[in-house]
């Protein structure tokens, strides 16, 4: 599997001015963005379904004052950084495991490399009997939170320079000095982009598992919405969701890049 | 560092693939053994025992159901996985001809990687209607961005000498894309492919699960809200059976095609 830090397209190894760089990367997406709302205008005058952009926002903002909806949201969120916390905490135990135990990496990688290919959703209905409605989404999102950062943990622990272990040892280095002066300024690279993957896929496993049944929060609240044909609420909901995972992403992802 | 302690005593190595594969085969079937035993002596109540679920997938075997369930999703992920990976090859070759197009998109890509585009399932079925289309739409896309981003890197991490290669045997912009920069970045092809495939089988039978009319996701939700955990079980161990032969037969299928290259 190709890491997602090698996914990044390829740039210059020579990286020009700060400023000019900001300008040259910041540029084509905004426009893109642009384009995209100009395109989600026209289309919203040819379609009744579709809101406009501004009737989205506004209705965003109605919703937002709504004492309901920030309770939905709340157990969303909530829903989603336990899930996040405690997904990318197994991620990265097992990931140490699986980068230094020659044992578990035979034992456990192909278990979790075939596990991560799976449509871990439709274990969801187990979990809901399991861990009733409010857990159910969190353990979804556990599921899905957990392989990014394991995958790349045990990865980034492998590719260590041999000549650290050195290091290690002629200092004579406690396990736990290891672990925090070599292992994770090590590997803070591919961590970073476990954790940046891991975030959007907690919230996706949480909203997902909120479509299909759930007691409250915003996937609740867009089919419910779906359901009554109140298509403002639903798009302005979706956009809510999307926009703060890309954020996030877009956040995690400039911070890895500038890390070196 | 922890193998630096390998000893004579140790006859055993983890890192040959005989052992790995025969450690993970003990793994499953311990895990197998406890879901049975613990599943016969009730020591939890909500998975039936491991035969209980075969019996029942067995029993799918002759029913017509579950034959037209599985041709939905099938039909599904075929189709999405054939337009996604079309569009995410020629999207990653425009990214690499024209690396403005790239960097314009790449945010987008990157952030939104595959998965959360599920969550546009309902806007989608607002707009598409609840039939096959509205699920091969996002699954197309969400398998066209690994692809996508798996063909931009693999050619932009082309090693210069065989573009030189191609312009002093004078190659026209087409024989130098397919005599030289795709089979430089088939590796990368292959992977990109497999990823494909993977995320537009995850994204149907998860958007069939949040609603639908028929297909593997849908039936499973459908026997959960008829409560008919029996059926339920069977449905979700043939889901996972399905996706897990894919995955172990499409890596042979990598290592198949790959194998005799030079690394690099």
């Amino acid at each position: 599997m190709v890491s997602t830090s090698s996914l990044t397209i390829a740039r210059s190894r020579i990286s020009p001015l700060p400023k000019i760089a900001l300008t040259r990367n910041t540029v084509g997406p905004v426009v893109l963005a642009a384009a995209v709302l100009l395109l989600w205008q026209i289309s919203s005058g040819l379609v009744f379904v579709i809101p406009s952009p501004a009737a989205t926002v506004q209705e965003l903002f109605a919703n937002l004052a709504d004492p309901q909806y920030r309770t939905d949201l709340a157990v969303t969120a909530g829903a989603t950084v336990r899930a996040f916390v405690v997904g990318a905490g197994i991620g990265f135990v097992l990931g140490l495991l699986v980068g230094f135990s020659d044992w578990a990496k035979a034992l456990l990688e192909p278990l979790l490399v075939a596990f991560n290919g799976l449509p871990k959703i439709v274990l969801y209905p187990i979990l809901l009997q399991m861990f009733s409605l409010g857990g159910g989404k969190v353990a979804m999102g556990i599921l899905f939170a957990l392989f990014p950062v394991f995958v790349n943990v045990a990865t980034g622990v492998r590719e260590l320079p041999p000549v650290y272990w050195k290091l290690a040892l002629s200092t004579r280095a406690s396990r736990w000095q290891r672990l925090v002066h070599i292992v994770l300024p090590g590997i803070r690279k591919p961590l970073l982009t476990g954790i940046r993957l891991s975030v959007s896929l907690a919230m996706s496993g949480v909203v997902l598992s909120e479509f299909f049944a759930t007691d409250r929060g915003l996937g609740r609240v867009v089919l419910q919405a779906f359901s009554h044909a109140e298509y403002a609420t639903m798009v302005a909901t979706l956009v809510l969701l999307i926009v703060t995972s890309f954020v996030i992403s877009v956040a995690l992802w400039n911070l890895e890049k500038k890390i070196r | 560092m922890s193998a630096s302690a390998s000893a004579p005593r140790l006859r055993l190595d983890p890192r040959q693939p005989a052992v790995s594969v025969a450690g993970t085969t003990l793994v499953v079937l311990a895990l197998g053994l406890l879901l049975e035993l613990g599943g016969r002596a009730e020591w939890w109540d909500v998975i039936p025992p491991l035969s209980a679920m075969f019996q029942g997938v067995a029993g799918l075997v002759g029913d017509a159901q579950f034959w037209s369930d599985a041709y939905r999703t099938g039909l599904e992920v075929a189709v999405s996985l054939v337009f996604g990976s079309v569009f995410g090859l020629l999207a990653g070759i425009t990214f690499w001809k024209l690396p403005a197009v790239g960097r314009a998109f790449e945010p987008y890509l990157v952030a939104l990687y595959a998965v959360p585009l599920a969550l546009f399932y309902p806007f989608m079925i607002v707009l598409v209607g609840i039939n096959v289309w509205s699920v091969i739409l996002l699954a197309t896309a969400m398998a066209a961005i690994p692809m996508a981003l798996n063909t931009a890197v693999g050619l932009a991490s082309m090693r210069p000498v065989y573009t030189k290669l191609g312009r002093s045997l004078n190659l026209s912009p087409r024989q130098m894309l397919f005599a030289v920069a795709l089979p430089a970045a088939g590796p990368y092809l292959v992977a990109g492919l497999r990823m494909a495939l993977v995320y537009s089988l995850i994204g149907c039978v998860a958007m069939e699960f949040v609603t639908a009319q028929a297909g593997l996701g849908y039936r499973i939700r459908y026997l959960y809200e008829i409560f008919d955990d029996t059926g339920m079980y069977a449905y979700i161990l043939v889901v996972l059976l399905i996706s897990v032969a894919l995955t172990v037969l499409l890596g042979l299928v990598e290592r198949l095609i790959l194998r005799g290259r030079i690394s690099w």
